[in-house]
């Protein structure tokens, strides 16, 4: 994309300015649905199954209905438009005559305090019949497996398409097992001649469990009714159209009926695109004619949200003596819970396409089973299909002695090498990435710091390299000048990480004023432009060219303006300090002030400044991420303690480098817990037996080391001023660089996420005495 | 939360009564750092609340001939107390392992021990300071050993109209008053996470020491069976022999005997047995560094 030239650096892109969201979130100033209380609010809560899979035989809220304070008590028999099989999460309000996962939703009730909503839940009795359940994916795949599904459900791919992820043939011949969901099929060259000339052929298997998000808001929402019959949802969404589809959708209302209001967002990581709560609540809302507000438990949210996939991939990969790839065979499962929805293709595409095999076979399928369904998390599958491909990249370096980063910078795709799908790589930085990865002190200097290991304890570097294609979205932005000459900037763009900050700088630097003149809003979806989701690493890539389109449009009417006003050729104008002038004639010139008064003047003729834009894309920016892990680990425990963390990653160009860094180490933690500690760990029942915080472990400050962060600008063609997604390469390369960093320190190659200290410390107790 | 009725007594007495009137549909409450999310998650939902934290006999710790510490007495208390840190070590590092700085500032080693979790921290140390629960009851006062306080998962020996008032404790010997014989302790514990996390396995060891032998040694384990436990045939194995490295190896097997684990979402069997071993080694090491030091 060219860029008009400013005539002078104003203060915007490539500054790092703090998000003036910040002061006030930590002192707690912030409004979150949960703190919005209209009057005549009522509070909603949700019994939910305790079994995972159950005939539902009979249900009496009369008791519930009886205690004073309720307001209403709602099964599926009083909700008119749920009617046999919901067609997604968002259409499964409530339960009908069947539970499929432990957590799901049967009953609903609106009372004046959340106490008496608890209450009523007590004196609901509900009758179950319980019915085996599918847990094990690896089960559920198998003939007899209890099914999850209705016959004839289809797959759910609009969370594939959200991301706008991968572009692949479709599954051949639907399956015929009963809870394969979806089947992706990628293949090239023949594999089998490839492994018999092959020197080396190594097998794993690797699995990482479901994980939760772990925003630190819970997923809550707040309906009212207006007497027109229409409908405004205060949401914490990362996607207020998207959740005003889905909601209409579900309800059987027309969309403009519903305005959906973004409020602050306590965070979503993929976890809040797809509706959830919200039918339930505004139908709570409708029948009590009152604003009724909810807002999910912690328990709740694990218990049942909507967590990212287990995925299980076994790889089996060959190579000669000399280090060349001959051939890779993979398999992935991905199980997605009672419904279909989990990005398949991406998993299956970045096993074939990140380094240069000559021949791959790898088939895909996504399982259902009885638990809650699936959602994305912070580019979906990719660090578990990472985990699985660094990790056997890992392995074959070590087992060839082979430097590892030269083995995997021999076989590396670049620009125009052909991905799995046969599509050819877009601009990327991966080889850059993985350079200066491999240039990096903590590297280069692993076996000299590893000799200072203390008795006792000892130490391992691990570094892995991951990416993520980038999504894509038609989305809008407009642009107007106030009558003080400051900018109004408007998007629909729901802001979850420091995003604004970003797309005002942009404004400020296209429209050539500093940034302290611009003002950005996030508005509903009654007045904002329609925009797309803020997920898949795209609100600045997309909305950041609506931005950058809509201030160089109205740079364009102002100029247009001025040049009327001054009797000049637009082209000898440039805007120097928020006054309009002829180059060479200083003394010449009109405020932008000025220009802001007349379009907003009483029987002026002067038409205002509001320019608007609005893109749709057909070019991804692919973004990589290398992660350098330096460890110490006690053998006897199995306790690794991080000493250092490094985060190499390829922005494009950092529009804003404060909050790039603020997005890489959150993006690294998140993948460190992946790595370590965190799982959903259910019995054989499928019943969540870690369902609160403590024993469902997100890392805390005192887990971590200094996290280093080196940018790496590699411009995309497309991006506004070369910027590419930086949102989700940050959260990929952990698990693979923490499972490399104890293969360097014990020479035990760890395939089960998370890598506790018990899989460590039984690991080489076994080695031990075997 | 369910809703509850709230009473606010002012002395033990007061309690016990109020205690007696609503029977096991109360609950005490002290820091409720164990208490409120049990509520909140709907797994307890009493009809009443005892507040125990108008009551000025259960707070402080006094040093004297012993310890004895108030049940209301905190963590973030034992934790930072100059005297714990110096004779009940064992005491000390327990307290200092409980959730995080800003739960220790608020839970109490009442609570700790009254909501009976096998993995409670504080409960191997003072098992293995030999301190006794003071408990009050509508009849007086009695005495428990701590060893006997626990009965099962979350069940203690405290009657629904009974209190616990404070732990009571023999101070362990060092010089100079006690001659030859130097005690040291230490709790040790394993989890995944370094901060607001549950013990997996967790070991406290006191050793005293003579003239170059062990003449008493304490070792109590938690998160290993239904109640934090002793592991008795290590200590018999250790007493009246020097501490060498093979002993204290093999006290470490003997540990593992005592250990009952089940599997959970925290750790396996095996890894717990496994842990017993090594977590035992280690405090037994650092209790007998800290006996000489």
């Amino acid at each position: 994309m060219s860029v008009m030239k400013t005539t002078r650096d104003v203060k915007g892109v490539g500054l790092s300015i703090p998000r003036p969201d910040g002061p006030d979130k930590v002192t707690g100033k912030v409004q979150y649905v949960a703190d919005i209380t209209p009057r005549g609010l009522l509070h909603a809560k949700l019994l939910r199954s305790p079994h995972a899979h159950a005939k539902i035989v009979r249900i009496d809220v009369s008791k519930a209905r009886a205690l004073p304070g309720v307001r209403a008590v709602l099964t599926a028999a009083d909700i008119p438009e749920l009617k046999g099989k919901p067609a997604s999460r968002a259409h499964a309000v409530l339960a009908i005559d069947r539970v499929v996962f432990a957590g799901q939703p049967v009953a609903a009730v609106a009372a004046d305090e959340v106490a008496i909503a608890e209450e009523a839940l007590d004196l609901i009795d509900v009758q179950y019949e319980v019915l085996p359940a599918s847990v094990d994916p690896l089960q559920a795949m198998k003939p007899g497996a209890p099914p999850v599904a209705e016959l004839g459900t289809e797959a759910d791919l609009s969370e594939a398409m959200a991301h706008s992820a991968v572009a692949m043939a479709k599954g051949e011949t639907p399956t015929k097992a009963v809870n394969v969901s979806q089947t992706a099929h990628v293949k090239r060259g023949d594999v089998a001649k490839g492994f018999a000339e092959s020197d080396v052929v190594l097998e794993h298997t690797y699995r990482v469990p479901m994980v939760h998000q772990g925003y630190i808001e819970p997923h809550a929402v707040l309906a009212e009714w207006d007497r027109s019959g229409n409908l405004t949802l205060w949401a914490s969404t990362q996607g207020s159209f998207n959740t005003r589809s889905e909601v209409a959708d579900v309800l059987g209302l027309e969309e403009n009926r519903i305005k959906v209001i973004p409020v602050e967002c306590g965070g979503g990581f993929g976890g809040k695109i797809r509706a959830l709560c919200e039918p339930i609540t505004a139908i709570l809302a409708r029948v009590t004619a009152r604003p009724v507000r909810y807002v999910m438990t912690r328990r709740e949210e694990l218990e049942a949200g909507m967590p990212a996939p287990q995925v299980i991939i076994r790889l089996k990969t060959g190579v000669k003596k000399d280090g060349t790839l001959m051939a890779l065979e993979g398999e992935t499962v991905l199980e997605s819970g009672a419904f279909s929805g989990t990005v398949l293709a991406v998993s299956a595409v970045f096993l074939g396409s990140l380094y240069k095999w000559p021949a791959f076979d790898i088939k895909g399928s996504e399982v259902l089973t009885h638990k809650p369904s699936v959602a994305a998390y912070r580019a979906p599958v990719a660090p578990q299909s990472i985990f699985a491909i660094d990790s056997q990249m890992d392995a074959l370096a070590r087992a060839l002695n082979i430097d590892p980063v030269a083995f995997r910078a021999r076989h590396l795709s670049k620009p125009g090498d052909p991905m799995a799908n046969n599509q050819p790589w877009a601009s990327m930085g991966a080889p850059e990435v993985l350079q200066k990865a491999g240039a990096h002190r903590v590297w280069k200097e692993r076996e000299a710091w590893k000799k200072g290991a203390k008795p006792g304890t000892l130490r391992g570097v691990g570094l892995s390299l991951g990416g993520w294609l980038g999504g894509l979205q038609p989305t809008g932005a407009s642009v107007k000048l106030n009558p003080d000459g400051t900018l109004s900037v408007l998007t629909g763009q729901v802001d979850i990480a420091g995003t604004n900050i970003a797309l005002a700088q942009i404004a400020a630097t296209a429209y050539g004023v500093d940034i302290d003149k611009v003002k950005i809003t996030t508005g509903d979806t009654d007045v904002a432009p329609v925009t797309g989701l803020s997920a898949g690493s795209k609100t600045v890539y997309t909305v950041g060219v609506a931005v950058l389109q809509a201030a160089q449009a109205a740079r364009k009417q102002t100029f247009e303006i001025a040049a009327a006003e001054l009797e000049a050729a637009v082209d000898d104008l440039e805007l120097v300090d928020g006054k309009i002038v002829v180059r060479g004639v200083p003394g010449k010139g009109v405020t932008l002030q000025s220009i802001g008064k007349k379009g907003n003047l009483y029987m002026s003729k002067v038409e205002p400044v509001i320019a608007s834009s609005h893109p749709a894309f057909s070019q991804q920016a692919p973004a990589f991420a290398s992660q350098i892990a330096r460890i110490e680990l006690d053998p006897d425990t199995g306790e690794v303690t991080l000493k250092d963390f490094v985060i190499v990653q390829d922005v494009g160009k950092a529009i804003n480098p404060l909050a790039v860094e603020g997005q890489m180490q959150g993006g690294a933690v998140q993948s460190l817990g992946m790595a370590l500690t965190e799982g959903l760990v259910y019995d054989d029942q499928g019943r969540l037996t870690n369902p609160s915080l403590l024993d469902y472990r997100k890392l805390t400050a005192a887990d971590l080391p200094n996290l280093e962060t080196v940018i790496v600008e590699v411009p995309s063609p497309a991006g506004p001023f070369g910027a590419r997604g930086v949102g989700e390469p940050p959260i990929i390369p952990a698990p693979a660089a923490i499972a490399n960093a104890i293969a360097d320190a014990t020479g035990v190659r760890l395939t089960e996420a998370p890598l506790t200290p018990e899989r460590i410390a039984l690991a080489l107790a076994r080695r031990g005495a075997g | 939360m369910r809703r509850f009725e709230m009473i606010l007594p002012s002395s033990v007495d007061e309690c016990v009564k109020a205690l007696a009137t609503h029977g096991a549909g109360a609950k005490t409450v002290a820091g409720g750092t164990d208490l409120l999310p049990q509520m909140k998650n709907g797994l307890v939902k009493p009809a009443v609340v005892v507040d125990l934290g108008g009551i000025a006999a259960l707070k402080g710790v006094t040093n004297g001939a012993g310890l004895r510490v108030g049940a209301c007495a905190t963590a973030r208390e034992l934790e930072l107390h100059p005297e714990v840190r110096k004779r009940y070590t064992a005491l000390a590092d327990g307290a200092a392992l409980v959730g995080s700085v800003q739960v220790r500032n608020l839970a109490t080693v009442g609570g700790n021990l009254c909501n009976a979790a096998p993995s409670a921290d504080m409960a191997p140390p003072l098992m293995a300071l030999e301190a006794e629960a003071v408990i009050a009851g509508p009849k007086g006062e009695r005495r428990v050993p701590l060893s006997a306080f626990f009965t099962g998962v979350r069940q203690t020996v405290l009657g629904a109209d009974e209190l616990l008032v404070a732990l009571v404790m023999p101070a362990p010997p060092v010089p100079p008053e006690a001659g030859l014989y130097v005690s040291g302790g230490s709790y040790i514990r394993h989890t995944p996470r370094r901060e607001l996390d549950i013990a997996v396995v967790g070991v406290a060891s006191q050793v005293t020491v003579q003239n170059g032998r062990c003449v008493k040694a304490r070792i109590a384990l938690a998160s290993v069976a239904p109640t934090p436990v002793h592991a008795t045939a290590a200590e018999r194995a250790l007493e009246g022999q020097p501490l060498t490295p093979e002993r204290i190896e093999q006290a470490a097997g003997l540990a593992v005997e005592a250990a009952k684990p089940i599997s959970d979402q925290r750790g396996s069997a095996d890894f717990r047995r496994h842990l017993v071993r090594v977590l035992t080694r280690r405090t037994l090491t650092a209790a007998l560094a800290r006996a000489r030091a």
